[in-house]
């Protein structure tokens, strides 16, 4: 797409004056899940700087460790050990079941830890930029078949999600879970694998046509002798004689051609334009149009909060070509849900995994190793199926009697926790109704939907929700809210 | 049979439109389904065809795949992953399919399976993306193409029965395929296992879905005006299309796995008399940098017993003469096998075509295997011969115009 802005103007500050309730809901929407009255006041209140400020913390909490972690590190050392001292193949098939499902289960418990941390207002921002930094350095569960070693790489993105891009994409090279999804445990002196030097390139530094085969099959041979041992090194396997990559000439080892890979033009537009693509537009922008904020973040040594405040803080973000007009993706879309209906996650797979699954975007799983393609990718009839049934199902009494033992044994945890508004209930539905039909529509439409909807809209709302008997209003208001946050307009920030 | 269902749901379209004119200009779809009579039922054309692509996803090894196991070269590039005569089910005197393949061994011996060899493109890309969009949009390697050759397809005149709401397209995977992409929007449907559609009264949402903001314009094509028209779409297609596998009742017995179920599935609907003219199925795992043998193994024995049951099916219920199948994949693997036991990202190799009007077992030359060190194998055949044969003599329409370049055809439909 053309840009709507000169490039020289697009990274400058927004100015202060320009700051206001409609762009701070923009902001919230966007660099988070959901625009809730409260915060867009706070944000509103504290100025545009403050609350990047506040939204970015220069420390940002850690990833909550499920406590099931350890002990299924424990019980998967001993499985191997019997399963080591037994001949009989039908017992080592148990033992060998009962170890994917231990991994299973791991995964499981990471992803309702995030989603818990992520559905908290006060993280929701660093909790999507470390999203936005899972979809750039991927690895999947599939290939990695360990949640231990997914959870250690999910928590170096994180402790190096707000420092030096560079040492963050070291980091990456050592990640355990990388090593084994991109084979280099597999690349030695004798056999490089070109797998990891490749991807390191073309999707997490460079982008396509800012290297040459040569350059993969010279780095390949840096990126050699890791491994997952103690050490981190088989120091037998690397290679450590000359290489040449992008022209220069040295014994090189990884962290060197990762220094190399920075030097390069293209390093400093990357990620910015992949930020671009995560939180701005689907339509791909030119390179020249990220050259000034790329200049500008090289200068601070690829620092990577300094990049998202003044990414966030730029008048290229408030552009009117770039609000309510971005596609959800399936998370985004679920934890905005659980925002704006001031929900708590509910811990059971069957509705909160199963529907992430279906509407295409499952945590710890990305569909390959380029992440989530997303915008319109997202769309099509199944998956606005699913989103559908999970708006429904958010909408409507949890219906406990229904829930298999174990279910409820997850229920009286998350409520142990002080987690326990699952679903919106009858309460909130009769104290909404007080606002009759036209109050109840303005509410909907203004705090929910990103877009001005037209006339027709809201009175086909207003409409459906006056058109009832006394004993009919809850019914409407609940089925209005639905079909609100089913509509077109809801999927769009 | 679906047809039930479908009137009152256009009725509500029409009844709750204050504009019915509005309601025309805003859906892309709406004049087929306003036009059509809500008691008419789906009838078989019995001169509809179809094409089902199967993508295997990753990077299929071809030399594995079909094997040229009497060529000393094969077996000293594959030290370890190499398969034998004994191991292989012979095609010719050179040539073999892998033992995982013995369902499409048998498929080809009834003369209902082709094998294009040595499939590829000039300046090969070996990023799975870049490779896999060039298949998808059947672009050359230099340049970039927005729109997929099925989309270009259904862009085009010939395609899609007049006055039918059943989807052009429908694809059986977590994403929407790239090949489906046209200039113009299409009706395409998305169908993942297990997702059902909501039991929710829908009447308020068609109408909001109706009445969103106003687009001013027929040609506007926003995000929003997208994910109306695709709200609107699968309101009407939904209850059809879960109807239809809800009641599928297959001739044979598929494998179980997902791979299979789709298949079930197209073979449902494709029985069903849908007016769909293309079906996407995808099988992904191939990209087998480190220990392939076993892996690689499963890969095609799924791809095989599913590709075998689906046409059984078809044949059971006397639709082969009406369907075509074709596989792809964005690149093979590299001649030389790698020091894990796998195959790094590699350039042309076979695929298959399947149907009863499939001529003659094997097409195109084989690779030759004199390599440089490390090299990849150099295509003989390009993969848009292959699509412009299927354009051309499958689905008749002007396949030189769709791919934007004049290609050979092959001789595989006769």
């Amino acid at each position: 797409m053309t840009p709507p802005l000169d490039p020289r103007e697009a990274w400058q500050p927004l100015p202060a004056s320009a700051w206001n309730a409609e762009l701070a809901r923009h902001l919230l929407r966007r660099a988070g899940w959901a625009a809730r009255p409260d915060e867009v006041a706070r944000a509103v209140k504290d100025g545009l700087g403050n609350t990047l400020d506040r939204l970015f913390p220069a420390t940002p909490p850690p990833l909550p460790r499920p406590v099931f972690l350890p002990l299924a590190e424990t019980r998967k050392a001993e499985i191997r050990s019997l399963r080591r001292d037994t001949t009989d193949p039908e017992q080592r098939r148990i033992y060998e079941r009962e170890e994917r499902e231990l991994e299973r289960t791991s995964g499981v418990e990471i992803s309702f830890k995030w989603l818990q941390a992520a559905a908290d207002p006060t993280r929701s921002v660093y909790e999507k930029w470390f999203l936005f930094l899972t979809d750039v350095y991927v690895v999947s569960m599939e290939k990695v078949r360990s949640a231990e070693l997914m959870f250690k790489h999910y928590d170096l993105l994180r402790v190096n999600g707000t420092g030096p891009a560079p040492a963050l994409t070291k980091a990456v090279s050592r990640s355990a879970a990388m090593i084994r999804y991109l084979d280099l445990e597999l690349s030695s002196k004798k056999a490089p694998n070109e797998n990891f030097a490749r991807e390191l390139m073309e999707l997490f530094t460079l982008g396509e046509g800012n290297y040459t085969e040569n350059d993969i099959k010279q780095a390949a041979r840096a990126f050699t002798g890791y491994r997952n041992g103690k050490d981190g090194f088989r120091q037998n396997d690397r290679d450590t004689s000359a290489k040449t990559v992008f022209g220069q000439t040295g014994p090189y080892l990884g962290d060197d051609v990762i220094d190399l890979i920075y030097q390069q033009p293209a390093a400093a537009t990357f990620l910015p334009r992949e930020m671009a693509r995560f939180y701005l537009t689907d339509q791909a922008l030119p390179h020249e149009f990220f050259a000034p904020l790329g200049e500008a973040w090289r200068t601070t040594g690829f620092n990577l909060r300094e990049l998202c405040l003044r990414f966030f803080g730029s008048c290229a973000f408030y552009a009117p070509t770039f609000r309510a007009n971005y596609i959800k993706s399936p998370i985004h879309f679920y934890l905005g849900l659980l925002q704006d209906l001031g929900l708590d996650v509910l811990p059971l797979q069957r509705t909160t995994l199963q529907p992430l699954r279906q509407m295409g975007q499952t945590f710890l799983l990305p569909p390959n190793v380029r992440g989530w393609v997303g915008g319109r990718l997202w769309i099509n009839s199944s998956t606005l199926a699913a989103r559908r049934q999970l708006a429904q199902t958010l909408c409507t009494p949890l219906d406990e009697d229904r829930l298999n033992a174990d279910e409820r044994l997850e229920l009286v945890g998350a409520r142990d926790a002080g987690h326990g508004r699952f679903t919106v209930d009858n309460e909130r539905i009769t104290s909404f109704t007080s606002l009759g039909a036209t109050g109840m529509a303005e509410r909907l439409c203004d705090y929910f939907l990103p877009v001005r909807v037209t006339p027709e809209y809201r009175s086909a709302l207003t409409q459906f929700l006056g058109e009832n008997r006394s004993n009919e209003a809850e019914v409407k208001a609940r089925s209005a809210t639905i079909a609100v946050l089913q509509s077109p307009e809801y999927q769009l920030c | 049979m679906s047809s039930l269902l479908l009137p009152s749901t256009r009725r509500e379209f029409l009844r709750l439109s204050s504009k019915g004119v509005g309601l025309l200009a805003f859906s892309r779809f709406a004049p087929q389904f306003l036009v059509q009579t809500s008691l008419a039922a789906p009838k078989p054309e019995k001169d509809r065809r179809i094409l089902v692509l199967v993508q295997l996803a990753g990077g299929n090894d071809g030399l594995n795949t079909v094997v040229p196991f009497t060529d000393p070269a094969y077996h000293s590039l594959r030290p370890t992953l190499a398969l034998g005569q004994k191991e292989v089910l012979p095609l010719n005197d050179n040539l073999g399919f892998h033992p995982a393949c013995a369902p499409l061994h048998a498929l080809l011996n009834e003369g209902h399976l082709g094998i294009v060899q040595n499939v590829g493109y000039p300046n090969p890309n070996r990023s799975h993306f870049r490779s896999t969009e060039i298949w998808e949009t059947a672009s050359a390697a230099d340049e970039t193409s927005s729109s997929g050759w099925i989309g270009r397809y259904l862009d085009n005149a010939c395609a899609g029965a007049p006055g039918s709401d059943a989807p052009e397209a429908v694809h059986i995977s977590a994403e929407v395929p790239q090949s489906f992409g046209g200039v113009h929007p299409h009706n395409t449907y998305g169908l993942s296992l297990g997702t059902r559609a909501g039991r929710n009264d829908s009447a308020l949402l068609e109408r909001l879905a109706a009445q969103g903001a106003a687009t001013g314009s027929e040609k506007s094509d926003t995000n929003h005006d997208f994910l109306r028209a695709t709200l609107m779409d699968s309101l009407v297609s939904e209850k059809k299309i879960q109807r239809i596998i809800d009641t599928n009742k297959p001739e044979t017995t598929y494998p179980g796995g997902q791979f299979a179920q789709a298949l079930r599935n197209v073979g449902g609907l494709i029985a069903a008399g849908l007016s769909t003219r293309v079906y996407f199925v995808s099988l992904g795992g191939f990209d087998t940098h480190a220990n392939q043998a076993g892996a690689h193994t499963a890969l095609l024995r799924q791809l095989s017993e599913g590709l075998a049951a689906f046409q059984k099916d078809l044949t059971a219920r006397g639709l082969d003469d009406q369907v075509l199948t074709m596989t792809f994949s964005e690149f093979g693997r590299r001649p030389n096998e790698n020091q894990s036991g796998g195959t790094d990202h590699g350039t042309a190799a076979p695929l298959f075509v399947m149907g009863r009007q499939i001529h003659g077992p094997i097409h195109g030359t084989a690779p030759s295997l004199v390599l440089e060190k490390n090299a990849d194998l150099a295509y003989s055949t390009d993969f848009r011969s292959v699509y412009a044969t299927v354009l051309d003599r499958w689905l008749e329409c002007p396949a030189d115009t769709i791919l934007g370049t004049k290609q050979d055809r092959l001789g595989f439909l006769g």
